[in-house]
């Protein structure tokens, strides 16, 4: 396995990369940065929720994006970046969820609440699941590919329309004229706060695109193998 | 022969079938009807909550029957390969679905004109008089499900329990739709008419245009033999 | 109404179905489309009717590019599938307009009462389409294709469902539509029909195009040709 030499050295230093990242993230997050003052220990869940959700809309714009490069080129390697894409997009999210619920209990006191933000993230949710499913339930590979980018295309330019009808939807009475989501107060936030967001945030990116070139790799493995007993059978 | 024509062409096709076969018409209506009878039973509609709810209740009425409508739309030319007729005419794909989606959009619309009425009389509400207003709001919220709707049904047309898949990525989407055509026809209701609901009304608008747009644009990789 | 094809070739993710087509035919040619299953002549039938769009290459027919995202050039192209194609719940009448106005070809009710007459069909104008035997929606076919007059007429196994008659029919109207100057491109298992009928041979396999000739009589180097196909021992005879 010649070929699969070079990318296993890449993974090897890309996950030992990931990892201490990760570490320190997780060591700054937990013990460095200070305690919230309102939500106390609590709010520390905050160093992984929004790196997760940050990480899922990035997934749906390279679903989006290898979605409009299939329908133009028509080339595997683009359905095959979607389709990885998505798949993550939706394990990102159902983290952001857990997350949000773990996080939503001791603060309100529920586990579920229909506010904008947990609303919209399980309408993500739904709608990539959807994808998911429309892939695995057509049986012509090539028609799979195509209605895929179709709902990739359709489902990244209906959520700004979703942000805006949601946020409006539970901003009771007048809908804003400018979409602003509540709250995220960046001004009066511990500096110490802040570094452990973003080296969290550059942890997530470097797990998230370590998942994504594996997941392709294993597609691109798969379309080797249909191929290869294709032309064994000629 | 221009894109209206051809639209023009293919609508006339498939209004004469359904005038001859009525299937999707009547199993709509019969099923938009049931859905109201079933409300009564599932929810304590009480006179003074009806109004409030009456809104919702329809549209979850029209989702049904729309998806009904929906997965019989290419059921012409699933006979006779003649969609494969269709593809290597001269006929643009934009053409297809302009002359689907409003045949659909016909289809709900025949239904939701006797379907209100029907919520009228059953549930004893009195304001008669906003009908109009309220079908009108329904009618834009009408296009934006019929819009994505005929896509989806399109690139659903060969997958395996399409009856399931097609309303289960279509209804996620379809949520700006839903907020905002509720919104509106709840002031109305309220308040006599659109009023302060109009960023709701912007947004379905706005929803339609984006929609509509992008299936004539790509309806061509949409659909295949 | 030249038809050119140059290096036409289609791949399916990493499979070549077609590699390395290119053709010539001048107005007027019948070509037989001959050749193993899998060979591609469905592919190949299918991009020249526009309906898919090639990997690499290009067809031009009537010096307009064809290919899967150009309507327009489909104008003159055409597809005869003898029992299909045809609308179950509208009367026979009702199709050939539908047809003859999608295809921007507009008929005066006289001649599409003639051109029903003459495949036997007139008295069934106003019968819906589904109630036909399959033997009459070939006519009706037949007399779709007739109105329509593409330059460039496409068949993918047409025999299949035909019975004598239809058989004759259907030969009789693509000698005629060939004389009238178009081009007819045939694909086929029954091997002597078509020959028969032919004015030039194609030999497609495993996505190439291995025998490419105008006919003659006799034609050694079409049986040679065709015998590398047939089972161990067997040979071509005309």
């Amino acid at each position: 396995m010649d070929q699969a030499a070079p990318f296993k050295k890449r993974k090897g230093i890309h996950g030992a990369l990931t990892l201490v990242v990760i570490a320190v993230a997780l060591y700054w997050g937990l013990v460095v940065a200070p305690p919230d003052g309102y939500q106390g220990e609590v709010q520390r869940i905050m160093y992984l929720h929004l790196p997760s959700i940050l990480t899922a809309y990035l997934s749906y714009f390279l679903v989006f994006i290898g979605s409009g490069m299939y329908l133009w080129k028509r080339e595997k390697r683009d359905d095959l970046l979607a389709h990885a894409a998505a798949e993550l997009g939706v394990l990102f999210t159902a983290l952001t969820i857990v997350e949000g619920s773990i996080w939503g209990r001791p603060t309100w006191g529920v586990w579920w609440t229909w506010d904008a933000r947990l609303t919209l993230t399980a309408i993500l949710l739904l709608i990539y699941t959807g994808y998911l499913m429309l892939r695995s339930l057509i049986e012509d590979e090539s028609r799979a590919a195509s209605a895929a980018a179709v709902l990739g295309i359709i489902g990244f330019l209906d959520i700004p329309l979703i942000h805006m009808s949601v946020y409006w939807w539970r901003t009771l009475h007048q809908p804003p004229s400018i979409l602003r989501p509540d709250k995220a107060p960046w001004d009066n936030v511990d500096p110490s706060m802040l570094i452990a967001l973003t080296i969290s945030f550059a942890g997530f990116l470097l797990l998230y695109f370590y998942l994504l070139a594996l997941r392709y790799r294993v597609g691109e493995m798969r379309e080797t193998i249909k191929m290869r007993r294709l032309e064994g059978d000629a | 022969m221009g894109l209206l024509k051809q639209t023009s062409l293919l609508l006339w096709k498939d209004l004469l079938l359904e005038l001859r076969r009525r299937d999707s018409l009547l199993t709509m209506f019969f099923f938009g009807a049931l859905l109201l009878f079933v409300f009564q039973f599932a929810f304590d509609l009480a006179p003074d909550k009806v109004a409030d709810m009456a809104p919702g209740l329809l549209w979850l009425a029209f989702l049904f029957t729309g998806t009904l409508g929906l997965a019989q739309l290419f059921q012409a030319e699933r006979e006779n390969h003649c969609l494969d007729a269709l593809l290597m005419s001269p006929l643009e794909p934009g053409a297809l679905f302009l002359a689907k989606t409003t045949f659909n959009v016909i289809l709900m619309l025949l239904v939701e004109l006797v379907v209100m009425p029907l919520f009228w009389i059953l549930f004893n509400l009195s304001a008669w008089n906003l009908l109009p207003q309220l079908f009108l709001v329904t009618l834009l919220g009408t296009v934006g499900f019929c819009v994505l709707g005929t896509i989806l049904s399109a690139i659903t047309l060969k997958a395996r329990a399409r009856e399931l898949l097609l309303p289960l990525v279509l209804f996620p989407l379809m949520i700006p739709v839903l907020l905002a055509t509720i919104r509106c026809m709840e002031n109305v209701l309220r308040t006599g008419a659109v009023g302060d609901a109009w960023p709701w009304l912007r947004l379905l608008l706005g929803f339609d245009v984006i929609f509509l747009t992008l299936g004539i644009l790509i309806f061509d990789w949409v659909i295949e033999s | 109404m030249r038809l050119t094809v140059t290096q036409l070739a289609k791949a399916y993710g990493f499979l070549w179905a077609l590699r390395d087509v290119s053709l010539d035919l001048p107005p007027g040619e019948f070509v037989a489309l001959l050749g193993p299953n899998g060979a591609g002549k469905t592919t190949l039938l299918k991009l020249l009717a526009g309906l898919i769009t090639a990997t690499t290459g290009s067809i031009q027919f009537d010096g307009v590019a064809v290919s899967g995202d150009n309507p327009q050039a489909r104008q003159r192209i055409g597809f005869l599938a003898p029992a299909d194609h045809l609308y179950e719940n509208l009367t026979v009448r009702e199709n050939l307009q539908f047809f003859t106005t999608l295809y921007d070809r507009h008929v005066d009710p006289g001649a599409l009462d003639a051109a029903l007459d003459a495949v036997n069909l007139g008295r069934r104008a106003d019968e819906y389409t589904g109630n036909l035997s399959s033997g009459m929606k070939c006519r009706l076919s037949i007399a779709k294709w007739q109105l329509l007059r593409p330059g460039l007429l496409l068949l993918d196994e047409p025999y299949g469902v035909l019975d004598g008659e239809g058989v004759d029919l259907l030969e009789r109207f693509l000698q005629s539509h060939c004389a009238e100057g178009h081009i007819v491109i045939m694909a086929s298992h029954h091997v002597s029909r078509a020959l028969k009928q032919c004015s030039r041979a194609l030999i497609l396999h495993q996505g190439r195009l291995s025998f490419d000739e105008a006919k003659r009589q006799p034609w050694p180097s079409f049986a040679k040709a065709f015998s590398e196909f047939l089972p161990h021992g067997e040979s071509w005879v005309s």
